[in-house]
């Protein structure tokens, strides 16, 4: 096979650029965060301590004062942290109890992941009777106080640390054994994971090697709240005498020596050992707590907030002109801080209009900006990108520096959004009926009887069968289709001048997609309503659009009337796209293909940003960026347009 | 050797795959007090064979059990009833002892491109775990070099090798499934909604990259998809599921042009083509095919053929009878009452039948 014949993946430049590896990441944020840093320094001198105690120690920690002259003492120079009963220096002493208390977590924990982790992973990925049987034992031993089976293997050994230990792991074990048995469950269905058994790995490897490294993340918070956890049953164990002897430097048994005698001898006596304690478990939770968000999604990068507009420059073309233009956009600039400081940008100079009655079809493949280009012409530019140049008119108003408030009028009421994934709009806990008339109150001022008749009206007008009873219903007991035609109910509710369409069938069965269209299509002529169809299939922008705006790398490559776009396009990637599509392929051979990926914002072309994927790209395309040019009553950004640039099928036109 | 001998000797005798009388049941989940509600039948006696080298479509809507069918064969789910062979051998329960066996004739590449790749894995990892388990070839500059002739085949440079999932865009990604199905040297893959997530220009990239690996290794495909177009451009054979039964299945350019079944011509109907011209035409025949009815819940199947509430020409027998498999014209079978009783077709076009009873229904 040569490699001509192979529709091939460019590297190099078109790819996009190499993220942050997640390791990275990960100690970027760790050390980002205070209280995560505070943690590692606490643990960093506890490790030592306990490797290497004499390091630190300045004192013996066993020696006592023979002279007794020196007991109960207070801080100073020779005794940083004072001295105890038997005149042994308290600092010395804590150092010690750094060892001690590491013993004491390594031997649970040991017990604890060695033998909940493997439970939970078998538990997990068997399933039926035998999980349910374990994990009925687990929770009998979860149920236990911990204390208490501790006590428990105490009496059974010896009374020692190490033998209270030892029952801490196993009923630690029970919470390792949930967790893991847990993820292991939600991991199994995981398409990757059947993915390795069609492979044929073994059922070991897939573990180990697959469900063990995404466990990995909640283990390792899970581990460091218990160690903290450890630390103070060791303490309390050794508080009530049953874990260590009184002589060892154990941070428990000093508490409680300290605590007989503080009435005496003041409270002093308590602070060295307690203080290491409550450090100790404090920086245990606060490093999980540190892990856990330097592992974590960034929540700003998908949440949809909207971030102040600051500064935006004008457009520099005019506004079309008209009382029926509903919204007109012009020379929309939009912008994104990207982590390392460069800044993407997302759209460049995107100008639209929509009128009265009319559908425009907004077309591109996925990272063209179709879905920006619309949240930013209604103020709803995802944090942290931002708006930079351009002008918004919505039914004659200008609406380019609306505050949020303001805008929260207007979207409310006069635009309606329907959204690919209708059940994810809706909220799974409501019945239907109530998300529908929500709106009704707020912003059509209907009282509750009221806006449940208007609702039921307009279940009826998307021809929802059986309205009423549909009302008292929850969104999971509605089909997909269904579902996204109460979504359209949801957006014409409040009688919008505007319905935005966002890839409203392309969730939906082929079957249902004509109805969904059909039915919009049926409200706009009874309303009047403009619409804006975003969607990646040309076939149904062929059904709905009247006109069209094909996008690419955030910029408007052409906008034409629908019958143009298809018979007569004007730029190569309106005409590649057509000719991408299955049903435009005649005869046996491959199909036609664009060549590549679209360009991540990051990583633009210099010249036209389509330019190193098209087939009539010539050197200027690569150096200069081509402008968009009104021709007619249409808009085209090509340098080679008006040349001797022949894109249109004969063929095509005739059909 | 001479196993795989045998097996090629085998396979020139009868067909691949063999698929007869399939039944996959989901049992209800009972509730604490009450009676455990009835089992949901996912797959319902669905047959047909995959030839060694060719590709078999199977079109559907969500919920019609195409999805069901690969796992079928992919024992991922258990079967009810029915038999699956390969090659002649029979595969329905494959044995513990035979799974590794059984793992490098049978490979998928699965739906989401981004899910079905272990995210903490190379490629290098992904592709080679595979190399490793059925040629015990360990990781190292051996196996690298098999996985880079592997991203070769599929386009993709060798610096994809130390590229992690996240760090390819969806086409990438899918690329690398099908690296990773190839490297077993599969004798059939099966294609589950392989390309349905991708870009229209980028999901003709990956099946032009499908149709170029059966040119040249001889593989063959189950290739299932919801979208009738993509599969009639990629596949030799169609079949059409409605809800379990496999109501329609032969020649896919005979079916595409002279689908046998009502349920066929309405999601040829549907599909939008790139034509403001021609779709205004197509409307009213897709609008001939609507009504608000729903598809029956395959818990609670109706006494008659499954597709009669939606079906424009739906007749008495329809809502008593499931309608046997006739022969039809396109070589294959098909199965509705319209070829035996009422215009008896005889197994030809339902298409003129439907254009005729629309317009005189409106």
């Amino acid at each position: 096979m040569t490699e001509s014949q192979l529709p091939s993946e460019p590297s190099g430049d078109a790819s996009p650029a190499k993220p942050d590896s997640p390791r990275r990441r990960f100690w970027r944020r760790m050390f980002r965060n205070p209280l995560g840093v505070f943690s590692m320094i606490w643990f960093a001198i506890l490790i030592v301590a306990w490797i290497w105690p004499e390091l630190l120690a300045t004192h013996d920690p066993f020696k006592q004062d023979v002279t007794l002259q020196r007991l109960y003492e207070g801080p100073s120079g020779d005794h940083w942290l004072g001295t105890d009963q038997f005149g042994r220096d308290f600092y010395s002493r804590v150092i010690h109890g750094a060892g001690l208390a590491f013993r004491s977590i390594i031997i649970a924990m040991t017990i604890a992941v060695g033998v909940g982790v493997p439970l939970g992973l078998f538990s997990g990925w068997r399933g039926g009777r035998l999980d349910r049987a374990i994990m009925w034992v687990n929770d009998v031993f979860f149920s236990l106080p911990i204390i208490l089976l501790a006590m428990a293997v105490i009496i059974i050994l010896n009374p020692s640390l190490d033998n209270a230990m030892i029952g801490v792991g196993i009923a630690m074990s029970t919470r390792f054994t949930r967790l893991t048995r847990a993820v292991t469950l939600q991991e199994k269905e995981e398409l990757y994971v059947d993915s390795a058994r069609i492979t044929g790995l073994s059922t070991r490897t897939i573990l180990s090697r697959y469900i063990a490294p995404n466990l990995m993340s909640s283990l390792i918070v899970q581990a460091a709240i218990i160690s903290g956890a450890i630390i103070l049953i060791g303490a309390t164990l050794s508080f009530l005498g049953i874990g260590s002897s009184l002589d060892d430097p154990d941070w428990g048994v000093m508490l409680n020596r300290g605590r007989e005698l503080f009435r005496v001898h003041g409270v002093w006596q308590i602070v060295p050992p307690g203080g290491a304690l409550i450090l100790t478990v404090l920086a245990f939770n606060l490093l999980g707590d540190a892990i856990r968000d330097a592992i974590g999604r960034d929540a700003s990068n998908n949440a949809l907030t909207i971030t102040k507009r600051v500064s935006v420059a004008p457009a520099s073309t005019s506004h079309a002109e008209g009382d029926d233009v509903v919204l007109s956009v012009r020379d929309m600039d939009v912008e994104f801080p990207g982590t390392d400081g460069r800044i993407s940008q997302v759209l460049e100079g995107v100008s639209l209009d929509v009128r009265a009655g009319e559908t425009l079809g907004v077309v591109g493949e996925s990272g063209s900006g179709k879905s920006m280009t619309m949240l930013s012409a209604l103020g709803l530019t995802p944090a942290p990108g931002r708006m930079t140049r351009g002008s918004v008119q919505f039914d004659g108003r200008d609406v380019t520096n609306l505050s949020e408030g303001e805008w929260q009028q207007i979207r409310g009421k006069d635009v309606g959004i329907i959204f690919q994934e209708p059940i994810a709009v809706l909220n799974p806990a409501i019945k239907v009926g109530k998300q529908i008339m929500e709106p009704l109150m707020i912003h059509m001022d209907m009282n509750r009887d009221e806006a449940r008749a208007r609702a039921a009206e307009l279940l009826a007008e998307v021809r929802v069968p059986d309205p009423e009873r549909r009302l008292d219903q929850y969104p999971h007991e509605f089909s997909g289709g269904m579902a996204q035609r109460v979504g359209i109910a949801m957006a014409l509710a409040c009688e919008p001048k505007l319905l935005i369409a966002d890839e409203p069938s392309t969730a939906l069965d082929v079957t249902v997609q004509g109805q969904i269209l059909d039915l919009m299509a049926e409200v706009q002529q009874r309303r009047n309503m403009a619409i804006i169809l975003i969607t990646h299939d040309l076939g149904v922008i062929a059904e709905a659009a009247d006109r069209v705006l094909v996008m690419y790398g955030g910029q408007v490559m052409e906008t034409a009337s629908a019958g143009d776009v298809f018979f007569n396009p004007k730029h190569p990637y309106s005409k590649a796209l057509l000719d991408t599509m299955p049903q435009n392929h005649s005869g046996e051979g491959a199909l036609a293909v664009i060549p590549g990926v679209v360009p991540s914002a990051t990583a633009w072309p210099a010249g036209c940003r389509f330019a190193p994927r098209c087939a009539h790209a010539i050197d200027d395309c690569v150096t200069t960026m081509p402008p968009l040019e009104q021709v007619e009553s249409d808009m085209v950004r090509c340098l080679r347009h008006g040349t001797d640039l022949v894109l249109a099928d004969p063929a095509e036109a005739d059909a | 050797m001479s196993d795989e001998l045998l097996l090629r000797s085998r396979a020139a005798e009868g067909p691949l795959l063999e698929v007869q009388d399939l039944h996959v049941h989901f049992a209800g989940r009972g509730r604490l007090f009450g009676p455990t509600p009835p089992p949901v039948k996912a797959v319902n006696g669905v047959s047909f064979t995959i030839d060694a080298q060719r590709t078999f479509g199977l079109v559907g809507e969500s919920g019609s059990g195409k999805s069901t069918v690969a796992r079928a064969i992919l024992q991922l789910v258990d079967i009810h009833a029915g038999t699956i062979r390969l090659a002649g051998d029979d595969v329905t329960k494959v044995p513990r002892r035979d799974e590794l066996a059984f793992r490098k004739r049978v490979q998928a590449v699965l739906q989401d491109p981004f899910s079905s790749l272990n995210q903490t894995h190379q490629t290098r990892t992904i592709v080679g775990d595979g190399i490793t388990r059925h040629f015990g070839l360990k990781a190292g500059e051996q196996r690298d070099e098999r996985v880079g002739r592997l991203l070769d085949d599929v386009g993709l440079s060798r610096e994809y090798l130390d590229r992690y999932p996240y760090e390819m865009s969806g086409g990438q990604r899918q690329r690398v499934s099908i690296a990773r199905a190839l490297a077993v040297e599969p004798q059939l893959i099966i294609a589950d909604e392989a390309t349905s997530a991708l870009d229209v220009s980028i999901q003709s990239q990956v099946i032009n990259v499908l149709r170029e690996i059966q040119r040249s290794s001889g593989v063959a495909f189950l290739f299932i998809a919801h979208d009738l177009e993509v599969v009639r451009h990629v596949s030799d054979d169609v079949g059409v599921m409605y809800l379990g039964s496999l109501v329609e299945q032969g020649d896919a350019d005979g079916i595409y042009e002279g689908p046998t079944h009502p349920y066929t011509e309405m999601l040829i109907a549907s599909i939008p083509v790139p034509n403001p011209t021609v779709q205004a035409g197509r409307r009213a025949l897709r609008q001939s095919f609507d009504n608000d009815a729903e598809p029956p819940s395959p818990a609670n199947l109706p006494p008659g053929c499954p597709f009669e509430n939606r079906c424009p020409v739906a007749m008495d027998i329809c809502r008593e009878e499931v309608p046997a498999a006739v022969a039809a014209h396109h070589g294959g079978r098909v199965q509705c009452h319209l070829h035996t009783s009422g215009p008896e077709l005889g197994g030809e076009s339902v298409v003129e039948f439907i254009t005729k009873e629309a317009r005189t229904l409106t």
